[in-house]
């Protein structure tokens, strides 16, 4: 199955969910699950994270019956994640704590010269699409082995903000982030990927 | 004066289109001039849309189907309240 042909009909998935068949929801985990990850792990270690996200499916067997549709599935899906890791976290008191203060990452501030301008330039590549460079299993691999090197916050934030496309208000609400702070997590996450792709082009190593 | 370290670390703002339009002009005027802060633009957007093309379906499918079998299990006991 690819991925691209799950999201063709939501509203007929959704209807296959009430009606309690079992390849819909099996298509549905397969397609949700990683957002539902990234969203856990903001908030809790990989392993406490799988066990909610499983109880969170647990929860939807038995809610899906009640989803209305205003909020589109993925999101609706994110938020009981978020709901419950947060109830999680305020019963263990634990507090998520994340550096919101420097928007530059120290490997690229480092490459500016005292009076501001470029020491070390970014280096002029190829001009690869992005399509193209995308064909490279190698790279690909290396962005699997950066990704999970993220900060979870910042990873979490390049998640659900790029690769699940959600609004900028939706990662906020979800992540419990002020949009500031969400500016920084993105900026961040991102300039350790051009990082990571300067360096692969440069040396073809990750 | 925008100086290409103030740019770097507006940048995503910029790309994203959340800057004030003062900020936006003063960005726009230093890549007039900054070739390689054009450079650093144009490979963080690279960058970005290789993130979109990538990662967002990746799953381990033992756990899927760990997830399968529990929801298997949870409908049939939602069938038996049901009868
Ligand atoms: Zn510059």
């Amino acid at each position: 199955m690819e991925a691209a042909n799950y999201q063709t009909d939501e509203e007929q998935l959704i209807e296959g969910l009430k009606a309690a068949n079992e390849a819909d929801f099996q298509m549905a985990v397969r397609l949700y699950t990683p957002g539902m990850m990234a969203v856990a792990r903001f908030y809790l270690d990989h392993g406490a994270a799988e066990d909610m996200v499983q109880d969170c499916w647990l929860a939807v067997v038995n809610a899906i019956h009640s989803f209305e549709g205003r909020s589109g599935l993925k999101t609706w899906l994110h938020r009981i994640v978020a709901n419950r890791a947060k109830n999680y976290l305020r019963k263990h008191q634990r507090e998520v704590s994340t550096d919101f203060s420097e928007s530059l990452d120290p490997d690229l501030a480092r490459r500016f010269a005292p009076n501001g301008r470029w020491a070390t330039p970014p280096s002029l590549r190829s001009n690869e699409s992005a399509e193209a460079l995308m064909e490279n299993g190698a790279l690909s691999d290396c962005l699997d082995k950066h990704l999970s090197h993220l900060p979870e916050a910042q990873r979490s934030a390049l998640m659900l903000y790029e690769a699940h496309q959600h609004k900028s208000d939706d990662v906020c609400n979800i992540l419990d982030v002020s949009a500031s702070n969400l500016r920084v997590l993105l900026h961040r996450a991102r300039q350790k990927i051009f990082l990571m792709v300067e360096t692969f082009q440069e040396t073809g190593e990750c | 004066m925008l100086m290409c370290r103030d740019l770097a670390r507006i940048a995503s703002d910029y790309i994203d289109g959340e800057l004030g339009p003062m900020d936006t002009v003063s960005v726009k005027l230093h890549l007039l001039m900054c070739g390689h802060c054009r450079t650093f633009i144009g490979s963080l957007r690279t960058s970005l849309e290789l993130m979109r093309g990538h990662s967002s379906h990746q799953l381990d499918e033992d756990f899927a189907r760990r997830i399968d079998e529990q929801i298997s299990q949870a409908l049939i006991a939602r069938d038996d309240e049901q009868d």
